[in-house]
């Protein structure tokens, strides 16, 4: 719905009688944090076991991100309901990795992370997903009757509360495509989300073409990062234009013990995951 | 039983006014009354604002929406005088010596070249006497002689060069008085209430200038007749239609055209006006291969029928609609439509009614194609309301009356629209309400020099049952997690269902009026007011500016009435033999219960928006200064704001410091400084100029205050909501008029208005977004700017 009326207005006021162009702005600085992203996702059908954690800190809006990698933090993922705890080793790069982690769908995870003396705890429950039904392509579908667009399909399960993370991301493109799904108008139906491109020549933006690849994953999620999702992308797409709200902080599932002011970006997710990869023909 | 009793409440009061009125009717016998209608000689058309006088004392009258006046003096000869500026004086010997009517035809004042006067019309300037301030009056001719964007004459954007009213940038629906919420303006046209003022998302406004006799917008020292919302009141009146000719009268813009004709109907007995609108600028569009269209039109009808000499009946209403599609992928079309029926009574020559039965609704319809479903949602309005209006002497006038509304809300429902939709039926809750109110309020001369107006509003409101209402542990739709440090959604626990006949919440308040003026010498003189109103319904809006897919709610368990404060001070001048005026105010508004909307709120398709929202509330103050020059072949004014608008929310029962912390921030239409300069300059018969300039500081944003890696994306990281502000918006626009040469006899009369918008094609921001770019990956700002230089000509006629 709001993507939709989004597009709407947008798409007037861009459309018809507005231009765009990229200026520059001063913008104030906040203070460095560290970022997680403990992403913690079971392909079905594998063990799990490989696992890995990228560690960064966050950095003023216009400056480069090469140099924000973290080294030198301990991190481990404890299971709850077993009482099993996974240690990250420390690859020097940013990430952090696993190679005995044991996925089991329905328990709660615990996520420690000691970094310059301050330790960052996150929880979560690893939600189940449904498989994809069917990947098709299609002009018809989409916003433009011309352009080529992949469909992906899954079935929804009837009377439980389902959230999903659909993340496309094309070979050929940097930016990924990404959906926060809810089953609330939709419970117990077949869905199906498409990936279009629309050709933008001030954006570089350019039409799917045969023989261009999209690597497709849908991961199940909890409500409360269903709700973390939503709002990190509607203002990663439209911060700032007259008809999003106001843009505000993204509150996390990870806190810091030590220094509760100094709280943490990013999100320790426990998802199972499936995946593929689509090519046009 | 006790729903009865404040039903009947309204009607009680008024009952003993009546009885109140009769004694004191019954204590001045030695007075006698003079009272009639006052019409233009031309049209026919009823004169609002006409000041009649008896030459040489203080006792004077204005005429009222309907033309009407009632002046009372003692026994005596007089000269009586009508004076309307624009038109010309008529003075007359009468004899009082028994109550008498006198109706009276005025002409304006240079016949042979009507439209060559450039005078401001009384009401425009600076009124010493009269307690009322901070309202803002335009005639429609003023309107018409500004620079327009598109060629198409806004009423909406001529009150946003008045002070104290802004909009939220070009491409936004509505208008921002004071500091205040769009939803915040009470927006009458003939007395129906208009939900959504905009076409085509601002660039055009709902009211067709053709079909418009004056507007008046109260910005604070509300009189007691009008409530429902705590910022402004926005009072448009159509015209009635000439009355003593057929005529046609319409314009050809490039965008949009319109047509109006009136004339007499029912042998003299009454007129009637048809006016319609309609752009066609996506007929272009489609020829030019755009996939996407946009089109609006709309439909104003009026006509009235004169029983008798103290009867007359009004039929008005109003259809309008705005209608998108988006290369058959979705589309949506949404728009106002109202009826209203109203009949003025004269008791005697002392006391005039009106009743007035009114329908009003806004609807809107989304298609989706691409995923086979419609959302429609809409509001509608009944209303009855009975005003009276009693002249008890020159020196006490008292108005007094009864209204009461029911509202239905359809928030919105869900229909799949093929069989293969993967969307469920759904439908929101409907809700229903009445709003009731009396009121009584009285203009009362103390001294020669010291006039109050001085009144009190009751008004009720009655949140009605015949819905679901969620149930929630400790009454928390939403806790503050302490842990993680934001608001939280909570589960209900269950449902009641309230039968209709039951009521979920009652609510009521008094509203006190008070408005002084003191006048200190012939040209100049000091006012204050206060004002207290309440606003029981609410636009669901999280977004800087509001879309016509914005919701309405009403108050009930969850959401409280907002309340407002206003106190005013002004200091109004003429100089020159009132060649110029000065109005000078300042005003502190506070608003209580003011709904504010969480981090991540979604308003969507929502069925429990308490679990969204804390009530807060806002403040707002400034200074508004306008000087204008009324009369010669220049005329204009120029004026300026300087005002703060804040909000702020605590957790309340949802715990925790609130959004923003608790603390205050600037409200997304808080502008600091607003200048505006108009001009009008009549340099012969055939052509005349307009220009307008316009400075204002930057619209409230919140920008990014640095970024982090997430998903393979760079996020943003935002802290204080709207600390930092766009750059500040200037633009200059001209226009000319050109009257070819018309033999006077020629019934058709012609104009050419050509029009340039943003002169010097500044590129003003109405937004700047951030994010990545889609290449190369790296942060930067974006402008989007609505318009640029923008030239337009329209043909106007007359016939």
């Amino acid at each position: 719905m709001k993507l939709y009326y989004k597009i709407l207005f947008s798409t007037l006021l861009l459309g018809i009688v507005s231009c765009t162009d990229v200026i520059e702005v001063d913008v104030p600085e906040g203070p460095i944090r560290l970022t997680i992203e403990a992403s913690l996702d079971w392909e079905k059908g594998t063990s799990g076991n490989q696992q890995t954690i990228l560690l960064s800190t966050s950095t003023p809006y216009f400056e480069s991100q090469n140099n924000s990698a973290v080294t030198g933090a301990n991190v481990l993922v404890r299971n709850n309901d077993t009482g099993a705890v996974f240690n990250f080793d420390d690859q020097n790069d940013g990430s952090y990795t696993t190679s005995s982690f044991v996925p089991i769908l329905g328990d709660s995870y615990t996520l420690e992370v000691l970094y310059q003396g301050e330790t960052y705890t996150g929880t979560e429950t690893m939600m189940p997903v449904s498989d994809i039904s069917a990947i098709t392509q299609s002009k018809e579908d989409g916003e433009d009757d011309e352009a080529l667009e992949v469909n992906v399909s899954f079935l929804d399960p009837a009377d439980i509360e389902n959230h999903y993370f659909l993340r496309f991301q094309s070979r050929v493109d940097r930016l990924p495509e990404l959906f926060y799904i809810k089953d609330e108008f939709v419970d117990g139906n077949e869905v199906t989300f498409y990936y279009e491109k629309i050709e933008d020549e001030d954006d570089n933006i350019e039409e799917f073409k045969p023989g261009d690849t999209v690597d497709i994953v849908l991961l199940g999620i909890s409500e409360d990062y269903h709700n973390y999702l939503r709002l990190l992308v509607e203002q990663f797409e439209s911060a700032g234009d007259a008809f999003s709200a106001t843009p505000v902080a993204l509150v996390g599932n990870c806190i810091n013990v030590d220094n509760p002011e100094n709280i943490p970006y990013g999100y320790f997710r426990v998802s199972e995951k499936v995946e593929s990869s689509f090519t046009f023909e | 039983m006790k729903r009865k009793k404040d039903r009947h409440r309204p009607m009680r009061l008024l009952f003993g006014l009546c009885l109140f009125l009769g004694t004191l009717t019954a204590s001045a016998q030695n007075n006698y009354t003079i009272s009639g209608n006052v019409k233009d000689k031309i049209n026919g058309e009823t004169l609002f604002g006409t000041s009649i006088f008896l030459k040489g004392t203080t006792i004077g009258a204005i005429t009222n929406e309907y033309g009407f006046y009632s002046i009372t003096a003692p026994k005596g000869s007089y000269t009586l005088v009508f004076s309307h500026l624009g038109y010309q004086e008529i003075s007359m010997q009468v004899v009082l010596d028994q109550n008498q009517k006198i109706d009276m035809e005025i002409e304006e004042s240079s016949t042979q070249l009507d439209e060559v006067e450039v005078t401001a019309e009384e009401p425009e300037r600076a009124i010493l006497r009269k307690p009322e301030m901070s309202v803002s009056k335009l005639n429609i001719k003023t309107v018409k002689q500004m620079p327009v964007v598109l060629g198409e004459v806004d009423v909406i954007k001529s009150l946003q060069i008045l002070p104290g009213v802004t909009n939220n940038g070009e491409g936004s629906s509505g208008f921002h008085v004071r500091g205040g919420a769009v939803d915040q303006n009470l927006v009458l046209l003939d007395e129906a209430i208009i939900y959504n003022t905009s076409h085509m998302l601002g660039f055009f406004s709902v009211f067709n200038a053709d079909a418009v006799k004056d507007l008046k917008l109260y910005k604070g020292g509300i009189p007691a007749k009008f409530g429902g919302r705590v910022s402004s009141v926005l009072d448009v009146r159509q015209k009635d239609g000439n009355s003593k000719n057929f005529a046609l009268t319409g314009g050809i813009g490039a965008i949009s055209s319109r047509l109006a004709a009136e004339g007499p109907m029912f042998n003299d007995r009454g007129s009637f006006l048809i006016a319609g609108r309609g752009s066609y600028a996506h007929l272009f569009l489609k020829l030019a291969g755009e996939k996407n269209s946009v089109s609006f039109y709309d439909l104003n009808l009026k006509t009235n029928y004169r029983l008798n000499d103290n009867n007359k009946l009004f039929l008005s209403s109003y259809f309008g609609r705005d209608v998108f599609n988006f290369d058959g992928s979705f589309s949506s079309s949404y728009g106002n439509a109202s009826g209203n029926l109203r009949w003025n009574h004269i008791f005697n020559e002392r006391l005039f009614s009106n009743l007035s039965l009114i329908y009003s609704k806004y609807d809107y319809e989304l298609g989706i194609e691409d995923f086979e479903f419609d959302w429609i949602s809409s509001i509608k309005n009944y209303n009855a309301k009975y005003d009276l209006k009693y002249y008890f002497s020159d020196a006490f006038k008292l108005d007094f009356g009864v209204s009461t509304i029911k509202y239905e809300f359809d928030p919105g429902q869900i229909r799949p629209t093929g069989p293969s939709s993967a969307i469920n039926e759904l439908q929101l809750d409907k809700k229903r309400a009445l709003e009731s109110a009396a009121y009584i309020n009285a203009e009362h001369k103390l001294t020669d020099r010291l006039t109050a107006q001085y009144g009190l509003r009751f008004s009720h409101f009655n949140r009605m049952g015949g819905q679901p209402l969620s149930e929630y542990a400790n009454d928390q739709p939403l806790v503050y997690n302490p842990t993680l440090r934001f608001y939280q959604r909570t589960d209900p626990i269950g449902e009641i269902v309230y039968k209709k006949s039951e009521s979920i919440k009652k609510f009521s308040n008094f509203e006190p009026r008070l408005a002084l003026a003191y006048q200190l010498n012939d040209y100049s003189s000091i006012k204050l007011g206060y004002s207290r109103a309440a606003q029981y319904i609410h636009l669901l809006s999280n977004t800087s500016s509001v879309t016509p897919l914005d919701v309405w709610t009403p108050s009930g368990k969850y959401i409280k009435p907002q309340l407002s404060d206003q106190y005013a001070l002004g200091y109004f001048r003429n100089f020159r033999d009132k060649m110029y005026s000065l109005e000078v105010e300042t005003y502190y508004k506070t608003v209580d219960n003011r709904i504010d909307y969480i981090d991540g709120s979604d308003l969507i398709g929502n069925n429990t928006i308490e679990r969204e929202i804390l009530n807060g509330e806002s403040r707002a103050y400034g200074l508004e200064l306008l000087l204008r020059k009324n009369e010669g072949p220049l005329t204009g004014w120029i004026s300026y704001t300087l005002s703060k608008s804040e909000q702020r929310t605590f957790g309340g029962n949802a715990g925790g410091p609130g959004i923003n912390n608790g603390n205050w921030y600037n409200t997304p239409h808080d502008r600091t400084h607003d200048i505006s300069v108009t001009g009008a300059y009549q340099f012969n018969d055939k052509w005349s100029f307009g220009a307008n300039a316009i400075f204002q500081t930057g619209r409230p944003v919140t920008y990014p205050n640095g970024q982090y890696q997430y998903e393979g994306i760079s996020i943003a990281s935002y802290s204080d909501r709207n600390a930092d502000r766009l750059p500040a918006y200037y633009r200059l626009d001209v226009s000319a008029t050109y009257k070819p040469n018309r033999k006077p006899h020629k019934k058709w009369k012609g104009e050419w208005v050509f029009g340039i918008y943003n002169v010097f094609n500044r590129k003003n921001a109405a937004a700047i977004s951030f994010g990545q770019n889609f290449e190369t990956g790296v942060n930067e700002a974006t402008r989007t700017a609505i318009f640029g230089i923008v030239p337009s000509v329209t043909y106007n006629f007359k016939f």
